[in-house]
């Protein structure tokens, strides 16, 4: 059975969840905000809609975590892993193509 | 001979009507890039493998396996507060919270 998900890749999951939910209406929303064609009046209160979203609807705060160790930082994004998870596996041959450099 | 600006105006219209583009000479903002772009929703829930754990399984078919490490924490943590180790109590008001704060 895999490590389970520290308290951080739950949140991130939360996150992209929430960006999930949330993605249509809020992309609405900005293009009313932001189209200059409309009236200001319009415009301004879709942007005071946009701001009532919560935290976890925004997709910047979604972030790319190790999905082995669950580290936030050093992660090598084509794998998704952190770059001690990457080394065990590469060492291990988990990796395919990847191979340590020797010369 | 240089064009007028009427006729190079006539002509980005015809362009436009020619090639099925919008209309725009004033590069006026028009949020169209906003439903064009591709959603970024689906492709981010498949960033994690699928965890199995025993408690999504058994909410999933309704059963009722025991979880031997979740069991294990739920007693470890009714044994610490048995001894007087468990976690403070939630401060109720701002003075509590500033209390906690001043015995650490």
């Amino acid at each position: 059975m895999p490590p389970r998900p520290n308290v951080r890749v739950l949140r991130d999951i939360k996150a992209r969840k929430g960006v999930v939910d949330n993605e249509i209406s809020r992309r609405a929303y900005l293009y009313v905000a932001r189209n200059q064609t409309l009236p200001a009046q319009v415009r301004y209160q879709a942007q005071l809609q946009l701001n009532t979203f919560g935290r976890y609807t925004r997709p910047t705060t979604v972030k790319n975590r190790c999905t082995v160790s669950g580290r936030g930082r050093g992660v090598i994004s084509e794998f998704g892993l952190c770059r001690y998870q990457f080394r065990l596996k590469a060492l291990a041959g988990e990796l395919p193509g990847v191979q340590k450099a020797s010369w | 001979m240089a064009s007028a600006p009427s006729r190079l105006a006539a002509l980005t219209r015809l362009r436009s009507v020619i090639f099925q583009t919008s209309y725009n000479p004033t590069s006026q903002r028009t949020g169209a890039k906003y439903l064009k772009r591709r959603l970024r929703g689906p492709s981010m829930m498949d960033y994690y493998p699928q965890q199995l754990s025993i408690s999504a399984i058994n909410k999933e078919f309704g059963l009722d396996l025991i979880d031997e490490d979740e069991e294990q924490r739920l007693q470890d943590v009714a044994d610490k507060k048995k001894r007087g180790k468990g976690a403070p109590k939630k401060a109720k008001s701002a003075a509590d919270s500033r209390r906690a704060q001043r015995k650490r």
